[in-house]
């Protein structure tokens, strides 16, 4: 049933006194749309808190396209925080919309970030808690029309069944195609399922009620999914795909929170997409070709969106900034014209070589607080296998110009159980760690205070990747390779830190997962788990309780390994990477071959260019 | 007074506190003034430090809820500028409801204006239940001839003296429900918030909090005032 669209901003306000953090709920930030006219209203939704949702810049970059959109007004959703949602739940107050505190159950659309993985209890609570029917395929013909959008859309089969769509890819231009479709449906009276084919006619756009899941002898416990009879729906929907980042708004985050936030900055996306080919990392394959935004481009943006919002940080985002072929051009521009306004610039990663270093020192001139490096792999042998292309000469040159330049402090991640590791490989991050801090007190002196933290997080494989028929390392081996760095690393200037093996262990169950995995979503919900990501409201017991339910065991379904012929839950849907490069790549690994960068050296045939008729846009040459 | 103390390059603004505003805490108000300095392109001095952060200092933090007619800030400037160009460009560049009001311009050197304004005046509406002036004057009496207030900030038990920091108060009504202009002074061993003050003698928040007013209190007992 459709809400009726009313502000209820009201039925909060008695309790902003009582919940932590009340600026998370009372709009009027500066930059946000006041007028909402529509007469075709959307609502788009980021399934956390407001203040870990408002710098996603994707949701941002939808928001402002939408609003432009003549005849089409967009408002934020955010979930309310546990004190929030009780109350409200109590009141019955369903869950509002920022700009106008209308219901979100009143909207014409309503279009949903998936962030991640451990969003996944939340997208129940947020539609539960909104009113809205949780299947798409039992919702009224009046009820929104849901969407979903975002980095973890690449096994989205999970969460399949609360979305009506799901777009694939870039968000720019094609919203706003959905967003008409969806209007213009409704306009001519066109059925529920009408409109749905509509949507699934845009590039990009898959629409799960239209395919069916099989499973045979070709396909893992979890099957395949293929298009319905007589929904025309294609058997691969590739993503929607921009050609040329320059052609794309640099200024699209216009919203400045009143409270502090996770990233309390102006960013501004340079660079889309990385071709460095790591074999772990989703985000690698799924965002390519390589499209760079020039760097005049970005320094104006730079100007307008300081002048706009009054941020004293400006981010340089992107996969991989220290990549960009005028990056140094565009650092010591920043540099030179905001060091005096006390503006400070950042980049979010650095590359690990003396390149890299420079331009974070150029970055952060006189603010030398520490440097973050990834290596992710701890020998040589290893890091050849996962396509690290990094040395230890890379490592000891960038730590040494690092602790040159005056940084005293450097953060290490790496990855544990990722495939053909041993524990030699676990003792070469002790040995690398130690050698760093070795460096850094020849450099520095015995007596100063050089410390190096790593972080080890557990290897997850992800769909779409060279590593995704990889099964992710069982709880107990998890913890004894643990057992086996910290035994290695024996230096008091090592910092050891760990990311939860259990909500690993959760996020590995559903990237492997089809559609079955809503099931135990929806147990895990229905068990109270909500807010998975933050370590305080994370219950493992009761996702175990909830695998339990429906009949699977976590680590079974994680640590499972797939033949690499076999068809997988997610292939239905893909970014342009073909498998037999995916497979390909995998066949390199296991022989400890690497594969080079193709935005530096010649085509490496992943598939992206021909398949979305695209092509690396690069402002310069790279080096 | 030497002629750089004389230069006015400190710009005082007074500010409202208003509306669904009233709920930002003392820190979110000032980053969010910060924001609209910049925002608005007026000159200001960056700090040496670690972090080069604008130097500008704000009047004493306003409870979370509570809203308010007179809030001020210091900001200062390298050079002079126009008192009322430089008011319009924060006006344009603030949310309405912490829009600025007043600014003028002050010597450079003068004491840091969160210590300085130690004196306020508070408009404070009792929960509904507090109807019985006699019985509310009453508990203000008893409290006042305790002399202390004992509660809790978060999980840490506090301690109040009321002798200095308790000065006057007047109860009115409005509408249904009764009101108390309270005055306030704030020491170096704290200052009397009026939700405590009223949570004591009527066992409840009350309903609406406005600082009405700040000033300076001279030894003789005069108020300055900060514009």
């Amino acid at each position: 049933m459709r809400f009726p669209r009313e502000d209820l901003f009201s039925l909060i306000e008695p309790y902003l006194g009582e919940v932590e953090r009340p600026s998370r709920y009372l709009n009027h930030e500066w930059g946000a749309v006041e007028e909402q006219d529509g007469p075709f209203h959307a609502c788009v939704m980021y399934p956390d808190v407001y203040d870990v949702g408002v710098p996603n810049l994707g949701l941002a970059i939808l928001y402002d396209e939408l609003n432009r959109l003549e005849g089409v007004s967009c408002e934020r959703a955010y979930l309310p925080w546990v004190d929030m949602s009780a109350r409200m739940r109590e009141q019955h107050i369903p869950l509002l919309s920022l700009e106008t505190a209308s219901p979100v159950a009143s909207f014409d659309l309503v279009g949903i970030t998936l962030a991640h993985e451990l969003v996944c209890t939340n997208l129940i609570e947020a539609l539960d808690l909104a009113g809205i029917t949780l299947r798409a395929e039992e919702r009224d013909e009046d009820e929104p029309i849901v969407i979903a959008g975002g980095p973890s859309v690449w096994n989205c089969e999970p969460v399949a069944p609360l979305f009506d769509a799901v777009l694939l890819g870039d968000g720019e231009g094609a919203v706003s195609q959905m967003a008409l479709a969806v209007r213009d449906g409704r306009a001519e009276g066109l059925s529920r399922e009408g409109i749905l084919r509509r949507l699934a006619r845009i590039q990009g756009v898959y629409v799960p009620s239209f395919y069916e899941v099989k499973v045979d002898e070709t396909s893992t416990r979890w099957g395949y999914a293929v298009p319905r009879e007589g929904t025309g729906a294609p058997e691969v929907v590739y993503k929607h795909c921009v050609d040329a980042l320059s052609a794309t708004e640099p200024v699209a985050q216009r919203i400045v929170p009143y409270l502090p936030v996770v990233q309390d900055r102006l960013t501004i996306e340079v660079l889309r997409g990385c071709a460095r080919g790591c074999r772990f990392c989703q985000a690698g394959m799924t965002y390519r070709p390589v499209r760079e935004r020039p760097a005049e481009q970005v320094l104006e943006a730079v100007d307008r969106g300081l002048a706009t919002s009054g941020y004293d940080e400006c981010c340089l985002s992107s996969l991989s900034t220290t990549d960009h072929s005028e990056c140094a051009t565009m650092l010591r521009s920043l540099h030179d014209t905001l060091g005096s306004k006390g503006v400070r610039v950042s980049i979010p990663s650095q590359r690990l070589d003396s390149f890299g270093v420079d331009m974070a020192s150029v970055a952060r001139s006189s603010r030398k607080a520490g440097l973050t490096f990834a290596p992710e792999a701890g020998s040589q042998r290893l890091r050849d296998v996962i396509n690290k292309n990094v040395t230890d000469e890379n490592m000891d040159a960038a730590a040494r110009n690092a602790f040159k330049n005056g940084y005293r402090r450097m953060k290490l991640y790496f990855m544990m159980g990722l495939p053909t590791e041993t524990d030699e490989d676990l003792r070469g991050i002790a040995a690398m760690s130690e050698r760093v801090v070795g460096i850094g007190r020849e450099v520095c002196g015995m007596r100063s205070k050089v410390s190096v933290s790593i972080s080890v997080s557990v290897f997850v494989p992800k769909s779409h990747t060279p590593f995704q028929w990889a099964g992710q390392l069982p709880l107990e081996e998890t913890i004894r390779r643990q057992r086996v760095m910290l035994t290695a690393a024996s230096d008091r200037a090592l910092r050891i830190s760990y990311h939860e093996a259990e909500t690993s262990l959760i996020e590995g169950a559903l990237s492997k997962m089809g559609r079955k995995g809503f099931d135990l979503i929806l147990a895990a919900w229905q068990r109270g788990c909500r807010f998975d990501a933050w370590t305080d409201q994370f219950d493992f017991e009761s996702w175990k309780q909830a695998a339990a339910d429906i009949g699977v065991d976590l680590e079974d379904v994680a640590c499972e390994w797939f033949d690499l012929d076999v068809r997988l839950p997610w292939e239905h849907t893909s970014p342009g990477v073909s498998k037999g490069y995916l497979q390909r790549e995998w066949r390199r690994a296991m022989e400890g071959r690497t594969t080079a960068d193709c935005t530096m050296s010649s085509c490496t045939g992943c598939g992206v260019c021909p398949t979305l008729g695209t092509h690396n846009d690069l402002a310069g040459r790279r080096s | 007074m030497s002629a750089e103390n004389q230069l006015a390059q400190r710009l005082r603004v007074c500010y409202g506190k208003d509306g669904r505003l009233a709920y930002l805490g003392h820190l979110e108000v000032m980053g969010t003034i910060m924001r609209s300095v910049r925002r608005s392109g007026l000159p200001f001095e960056v700090s040496n430090g670690f972090a080069h952060r604008m130097r500008i200092q704000f009047s004493q933090a306003l409870p979370v809820g509570a809203s308010s007619r007179a809030e001020y800030y210091d900001l200062m400037l390298p050079h002079e500028v126009d008192a009322e160009d430089a008011l319009e460009a924060l006006r344009r560049c603030t949310p309405a409801a912490l829009a600025p009001v007043r600014a003028t311009l002050l010597p450079r050197r003068m004491p840091a204006l969160e210590a300085w304004a130690d004196r306020a005046a508070w408009q404070v509406v009792l929960p509904c239940a507090a109807r019985d002036a006699e019985g509310v004057t009453q508990a203000i009496d008893d409290v006042r001839a305790r002399g202390v207030i004992e509660f809790m900030r978060g999980d840490k038990p506090r301690r109040l003296e009321l002798e200095r920091t308790f000065v006057a108060y007047e109860l009115r009504t409005e509408g249904e429900s009764l009101a108390m202009l309270l005055e306030t002074r704030s020491t170096e061993q704290g200052s009397l918030r009026p939700a405590v003050l009223v949570q004591e003698i009527c066992g409840r928040p009350p309903q609406r909090v406005c600082r009405l007013g700040q000033w300076h209190e001279e030894a003789d007992g005069t108020l300055t005032s900060p514009m």
